[in-house]
């Protein structure tokens, strides 16, 4: 029962992450309809900054904070520099597009920083806290974890700006008509979602150590995640990442063993494709015309 | 007096397909306008383009300065507010929002929630739909939604298309009278779209016909209105 509940309480801990990269997924996913692959790669790169101004002598919290600016700058950067001329281009052209992103990320940390696995700190104690079932990291990350999505909740929910995003998602032409920057909005979209991937990448680091492919495994995790929450749903993404990571941890330990926990994840997702593909929570919506 | 709003030579295309062949009209400030004409003669087109939705050559001018290159975002901040064809409603987004939306632009925010009461003050209905998703109000509600969205905005100029489309005629006359109290009452001027002829001039001062994208026939509503050819082909009497 004891080592149970160990794998549930771990498995929370990186379900907030996969809840975190999930939500980033449909964030991108909500204004665009599309799957952005480079996610985790971006997540990773911001990353390997955190890590540069950790070993240039920076305290881990102010490198914390500098690493989420980089990330949303990165975001914004991209999709303007990069995704904005391919806005109107047919599907498959932006996924060629998105994928490039990913590999040419990868390959120019790995060129920068080497292939080399690095540790990355944690800025949490070491010891285990609640009676040895969890790690103070574990704990934090999922503090952390809970502090980001309430904090984007309240933004969306409750700020000029986030229902302006919101609208933007929604309807472009009728956004313009009131005055949003729908390119804007979209641009604000991808620093927010590159941002959300930043503190994702620096909260699973220590647990899976830095290096270059690190997010590989987690973005399929969080793709499940979305999928399985209904990749329209912000909601039911955080639920499904949340729900993943405890059924990929309690399986790998107790089930199918860990060499096969990635297959959960693709288990997921086709699962829910062939029998729900909006997810549990993706919503209908009924709409008059 | 300079008028408020001048348009010369517009001319407007989809693509290789032209539908704006040199449309001019001017309106004064605080009056109603109205554009009459068949389906595909360019009265939607015509609105489109004033508010930078369409590629167009020409020249309009609003309050003296040319908005004929602006961006939609731009031109709505001048207090220009399109009430499109379709309704353009946010449809996942509660009535609330939706309305919250069409003051986006205001900088002063503080008097938002005044001009909330406002809108329910013409609107009654749209109150007691304040926190339901949009997209299930029923098509008067909606409209009443987009007329109220465009309100938000304290327009100088609204650009009303068909905002009779699709309504019960009680319900027409019940929005009509509320545009006649706001023109009246708040100085909004109004450039409406109608395919109701008799309705829109009896609203209007001022009305244009436009037959394949140009002018055929200005003039105040009124003389307008007893035009022989308009009467057989708009009024149907």
């Amino acid at each position: 029962m004891d080592a149970f509940l160990h794998q549930v309480l771990a498995g929370l801990a990186t379900g907030g992450i996969y809840a975190s990269l999930a939500l980033a997924l449909v964030m991108i996913y909500q204004a665009t309809h599309l799957v952005n692959f480079a996610q985790g790669e971006m997540a990773m790169f911001a990353t390997y900054f955190a890590w540069s101004l950790i070993n240039a002598g920076v305290p881990y919290w102010p490198a914390f904070f500098l690493t989420v600016i980089f990330a949303f700058v990165l975001g914004v950067v991209i999709e303007r520099v990069i995704i904005r001329p391919v806005e109107n281009a047919p599907v498959l052209a932006v996924v060629v597009v998105f994928i490039a992103l990913l590999v040419i990320l990868n390959s120019v940390t790995g060129w920068i920083y080497s292939y080399t696995i690095k540790t990355f700190p944690s800025p949490f104690p070491a010891e285990p806290i609640f009676g040895k079932y969890m790690s103070a990291h574990e704990a934090g990350a999922i503090g952390v974890t809970i502090v980001v999505l309430l904090a984007l909740y309240a933004f969306f929910r409750f700020t000029p700006l986030g229902l302006a995003m919101r609208a933007a998602a929604q309807n472009p032409d009728s956004a313009r008509l009131v005055g949003i920057r729908v390119g804007w909005m979209l641009a604000l979209g991808w620093g927010l979602a590159a941002a959300i991937g930043g503190v994702a990448g620096m909260m699973v680091a220590p647990i899976v150590y830095l290096d270059p492919n690190m997010m590989g495994g987690i973005l399929l995790y969080a793709f499940a995640a979305a999928l399985v929450g209904g990749i329209d749903s912000p909601g039911g993404a955080v639920l499904g990442g949340f729900m993943v990571g405890v059924l990929e941890n309690v399986l790998g330990a107790f089930v199918i063993g860990n060499e096969l926990k990635l297959a959960v994840a693709l288990v997921l997702i086709i699962g829910v494709l062939t029998v729900k593909p909006s997810g549990f929570f993706g919503k209908v919506f009924v709409t008059r015309v | 007096m300079a008028a408020l709003l001048e348009v010369a030579k517009l001319h407007a295309a989809y693509g290789p397909t032209r539908v704006l062949h040199g449309i001019g009209l001017s309106m004064e400030q605080g009056t109603i306008t109205t554009l009459l004409g068949a389906n595909g003669a360019g009265k939607t087109t015509t609105l489109r383009a004033l508010c930078g939705m369409v590629k167009t050559q020409g020249e309009v001018r609003f309050e003296g300065g040319r908005i004929d290159a602006k961006a939609t975002e731009d031109i709505v901040r001048l207090g220009i507010a399109h009430v499109p064809d379709g309704r353009g409603t946010f449809v996942n987004l509660s009535t609330e929002e939706n309305l919250r939306l069409g003051a986006y632009v205001r900088k002063d925010r503080g008097n938002i929630d005044a001009d909330l009461e406002r809108v329910f003050g013409y609107f009654p209905r749209l109150k007691e739909r304040r926190t339901q998703q949009a997209g299930t109000l029923s098509g008067g509600e909606q409209q009443m939604l987009a007329v109220s969205r465009a309100l938000m905005l304290r327009p100088k100029l609204m650009l009303l298309d068909e905002p009779s489309f699709g309504l019960a005629p009680l319900i027409v006359k019940e929005l009509f009278g509320i545009l006649r109290t706001v023109n009246q009452k708040e100085r909004v001027s109004m450039l409406v779209v109608e395919q109701n002829a008799a309705m829109a001039l009896e609203l209007a001062d001022h009305a244009y016909v436009i037959e394949t994208g140009r002018v055929v026939l200005s003039g105040t509503a009124a003389d307008i209105k007893r035009d022989d050819n308009v009467r057989r082909a708009y009024l149907g009497y």
